[in-house]
């Protein structure tokens, strides 16, 4: 019998190395070739940004989506991994130390390690709320300890650094983007492959069981409290290497890299993709980063826009974009993705246009309250129009009503496809 | 021989409420041992305070001989004694086979490991494959525990019970709210899985009790009242008078 289940494990064994491996060396080739469809020094700029949120965001999930604890205050250990990597670039240069930048990651995940282990030591004693508030109270010290001990995080200023002074690595000494894009881009690729592995170690399988049931995993032989500490030190050590990467990129750490902002807007980032899935996080970072980069260049009010897409998340896709992505699996295996196209595109036109006007309408109401006095023509998607006169505000009042109406008109019949998509084939009325 | 388990005078109370007034009992190794009550009568929280779960007010518990005083419940785990819950206690959002497999982590001495890769490691699956085959539930090992039916559910409830391999198991109410057919199930199950360990189990269906166990003890409002063979216990008239009269009527 034995024997039996072995050559049954051993085919699908190969299988499944494959299916590891591959997603890895495609997105190792994906960041490999990026710059050359985007060249630009601010569209690499704006790649390596998402490149840390992405590590934060995974190094977050390892508390929140895996481990079930609700940190409010996870900006210090990329914070302080981050000041005390500048720390080490200057000291490299006054001291010409032997050290070049790429191993520098290195450094900021073991500060990043070391702030966990002392926190995790009393903050992880059990999760909810107690595990909420503790984490709040410690990011808000730290983040008040930024103003006070102005000689460790350089009070309102920060501390800054060069990273051109670092010893040169393969004669490569860091002046341009692209080279610090491909050093970034290394680092991501090792943390998150990393992170990944952890999930599927003991220690990180027991944390999705303490996240499930922390009394039950108490009675197999684990505690609790331990497995909690031990993925608070991982997410930590990861932590770290993100703010690492951070004083690479932008040489300088301020308090805004401690405060409780940053720290709500990773949770938001890595609730936006989706927790219960592994790469979730890498789409609400992609997301997040776009949004408040492009969407910032744009309009003033790019943050209403992110709240109301986060509001919205929480209200109807609780399980943020990776879990709506990874809830069209059964259609897929039934092979009626296709039938599910029509209704989609059916949906998306009106809810567009919704989208569209609503947001007309934010803007025309914010240009009329803060414009200058007598401004009175704003451009909206290239059209001109004046924010003091009646026919835009009608317009997209109008539109606004009419394509809600066409929304809820065709809703019952996207939810119908849907459902049959997901209904296996022999099961079908 | 040394007993298996062992408790001496054993207290509880939650506040004034005294709900274990001394419990005195002797559990030898390889036995199976039912403890049978009214309701209130106490018996999970005997259990609770065995496990560890509860401290007690006094008294103590000693397995293998060492006493548990003070230990916490993981701790009590890795001394070779496992439980099962009378509430579903199960890992829902998990599979069925990782919830098998995360019962089978410690006792494979994998420990809080972040270097091994649990997919890979030929003896979890294997262990894991080989319970779930006992428990019948190979079909469904790759579906959420939480869709499982009930009858599934408390089957899987054993299967992570016994997982870790530890010779003392305890059961509390393991068949509660189940149908006919599927007692039947569970009790061919708990035989199985029993074999060679010592079973301490806590239930209400006299007919698993008495088809079930070696010896049986009568708990009345936080005390033993009768400890004894089932023969001896159905034969005792304290027994008759306090609980069992109207149970045994109905069995025959």
């Amino acid at each position: 019998m034995n024997s039996s289940i072995s050559e049954k494990a051993s085919l699908p064994q190969r299988n499944e190395f494959w299916k590891l491996v591959f997603p890895w060396v495609l997105t190792a080739l994906f960041l490999l070739f990026l710059p050359v469809i985007f060249a630009s020094n601010s569209a690499l700029t704006i790649m390596n940004q998402m490149a840390i949120t992405i590590i934060f965001a995974l190094a977050y999930n390892m508390l929140l989506g895996q481990g079930g604890m609700l940190s409010f205050g996870h900006a210090v250990y990329m914070g302080v991994g981050g000041f005390m990597c500048v720390h080490v670039m200057n000291y490299v240069e006054i001291n010409s130390a032997p050290l070049s930048l790429p191993f520098l990651p290195i450094f900021g995940g073991l500060f990043g390690l070391g702030l966990a282990t002392l926190v995790g030591t009393f903050s992880t004693r059990s999760a909810g709320t107690v595990f909420a508030m503790i984490s709040l109270g410690v990011g808000e010290l730290i983040a008040a300890c930024s103003l006070i001990i102005v000689a460790f995080f350089g009070g309102e200023e920060g501390v800054s650094a060069d990273r051109t002074y670092m010893r040169p690595f393969f004669e490569i000494e860091f002046f341009t983007q692209i080279e610090v894009y491909y050093l970034t881009s290394v680092w991501l690729l090792i943390s998150a492959l990393l992170m990944y592995l952890f999930s599927r170690t003991p220690i990180g399988r027991m944390a999705n069981a303490v996240r499930d049931n922390p009394e039950r995993a108490e009675f197999l032989g684990y505690s609790a409290r331990w497995v909690r500490y031990y993925s608070f030190c991982a997410s930590g050590f990861f932590c770290g290497i993100a703010g690492a990467l951070f004083a690479i990129n932008f040489e300088i750490l301020t308090e805004e890299n401690l405060n409780l902002a940053t720290s709500g807007s990773i949770l938001l980032v890595t609730f936006l993709g989706g927790v219960g899935v592994f790469f979730g996080p890498i789409i609400g970072a992609v997301l997040f980063t776009l949004l408040q980069t492009v969407l910032g260049l744009y309009t003033e009010l790019w943050q209403l826009y992110l709240g109301a897409l986060f509001l919205a998340t929480v209200m109807f896709f609780p399980q943020g974009f990776a879990g709506v992505l990874v809830s069209h699996a059964p259609a897929a295996r039934n092979g009626r993705l296709g039938s599910l196209f029509i209704p989609y595109v059916k949906m998306a036109a009106p809810s567009a246009v919704c989208l569209w006007s609503v947001a007309g309408l934010a803007e025309l109401l914010f240009h009329a309250r803060h414009a200058a006095l007598g401004e009175e023509e704003m451009v909206y998607f290239g059209i001109n129009m004046l924010s003091t006169s009646v026919i835009p505000w009608t317009v997209f009042g109008g539109l606004a009503v009419i394509s809600f109406g066409i929304c809820r008109k065709v809703a019952p019949s996207v939810l119908e496809a849907w459902d049959k998509a997901i209904t296996p084939k022999g099961m079908a009325q | 021989m040394s007993a298996a388990l062992k408790l001496e005078g054993l207290t509880k109370s939650f506040g004034k409420t005294a709900v274990i007034m001394g419990v005195d009992l002797e559990i030898a190794k390889g036995e199976r041992h039912a403890i049978i009550g009214p309701n209130g009568a106490g018996k999970s929280t005997l259990f609770n305070l065995i496990t560890g779960r509860f401290p007690q007010s006094s008294g103590a518990v000693y397995l293998h001989g060492r006493n548990l005083l003070g230990l916490a419940p993981y701790q009590i785990n890795r001394l070779g004694l496992s439980r099962s819950f009378q509430i579903t206690n199960i890992f829902p959002r998990m599979s069925v086979f990782e919830n098998v497999r995360c019962a089978l982590l410690w006792s494979k001495g994998y420990k809080y490991s972040f270097w091994h890769m649990v997919g890979r490691a030929r003896d979890l699956s294997e262990g894991a494959e080989a319970i779930l085959e006992d428990i019948n539930l190979i079909e469904r090992r790759d579906a959420p525990a939480g869709m499982l039916s009930y009858a599934e559910q408390r089957a899987l409830e054993i299967g992570i019970t016994i997982a870790g391999g530890a010779d003392v198991i305890m059961l509390d109410e393991p068949t509660a709210g189940m149908s006919h057919s599927e007692t039947e199930y569970i009790v061919g199950l708990i035989r199985k899985v029993s074999e060679n360990k010592t079973l301490v189990m806590v239930e209400h269906d006299m007919g698993v009790v008495f088809g079930l166990a070696d010896r049986i003890s009568v708990l009345v409002y936080g005390e033993i009242i009768a400890t004894g063979t089932p023969e001896e216990v159905r034969a005792n008239p304290k027994v008759q008078e306090a609980y069992l009269g109207t149970a045994l009527e109905a069995e025959h």
